[in-house]
């Protein structure tokens, strides 16, 4: 059981981080951060399970949390940089503005 | 039984990871996304971890599956962003077939295995129960405040500001 979920973790996470470092469009590295995050909380569920660690459960539980936040604010922000005309491609943000 | 289960949801949580990798729409990444991050909750689930697999349902694959779906059909249609051709929204009918029936067997399986209480979801144990309530609401407390005023921070992120209104 536990080389079957690790080798699930590990193939999704490294298509997350794939995702994320190949692909130019802002959705997309978001997409695969999402994917890295789900790898990382099936990982940490079923270790927590094996050692009966409450505490494991309750940092999925917070990191479901924090995950969503961030999906928010990574759209939010998406839809803004695409308002302001410069597109979705990552190559285009190159300068910050105060 | 369960070694099987967890084996095939993540069998078919692999192959749908492969097909969001590799797809050059949008549109398929996301909602292969969605079946992935279905398939880990009947991994919790399967482990023993009831709670978890429902806010992950909850959560990711209802509330911000849906917000990145309508960015992504919001901003699709704009061809001067240069992002029509990232943003096909056919989804492949064999996907949607596959993803469809996995679903159904393995709720049928679920329905099927823990009526007769023989393999099924095995229960979180009463010790870990109440553990885990124990530290969310003890050691973790802070984290779980902190978390709570991190989701209003970013509820208010959506909001306009005035030069965009």
């Amino acid at each position: 059981m536990t080389s079957a979920i690790w080798a699930t973790t590990g193939i999704l996470f490294a298509g997350g981080l794939m995702m994320a470092v190949l692909r130019r469009q802002l959705l997309a590295m978001l997409l695969g951060v999402e994917l890295m995050l789900a790898a990382v909380n099936v990982a940490l569920v079923h270790h927590a399970e094996l050692f009966s660690d409450a505490q494991g459960m309750a940092a999925v539980a917070i990191l479901i949390a924090i995950a969503a936040a961030e999906a928010v604010v990574g759209l939010s922000l998406i839809l803004r940089v695409l308002r302001s005309g410069k597109g979705v491609e990552a190559g285009a943000l190159t300068r910050l503005r105060g | 039984m369960t070694l099987w289960a967890v084996v095939i949801a993540a069998s078919v949580a692999v192959g749908f990871a492969g097909v969001m990798v590799f797809s050059r729409s949008l549109y398929v990444s996301a909602v292969c996304l969605l079946v992935v991050l279905l398939q880990t909750g009947v991994i919790f689930l399967l482990r023993g971890a009831p709670l978890l697999a429902f806010l992950q349902v909850m959560v990711y694959a209802g509330a911000v599956m849906v917000l990145v779906v309508i960015t992504i059909m919001a901003t699709g249609g704009e061809p001067e962003a240069g992002f029509r051709r990232f943003a096909d929204f056919s989804f492949p009918k064999w996907l949607a077939y596959l993803g469809m029936s996995t679903a159904a067997f393995e709720i049928a399986a679920t329905m099927a295995v823990g009526g007769s209480g023989g393999v099924g979801v095995p229960p979180m144990g009463p010790v870990l129960s109440a553990g885990f309530a124990h530290v969310l609401f003890s050691s973790y407390a802070l984290a779980t405040e902190a978390v709570t005023l991190l989701m209003f921070l970013a509820a208010l992120a959506v909001l306009p500001d005035k030069e965009a209104a």
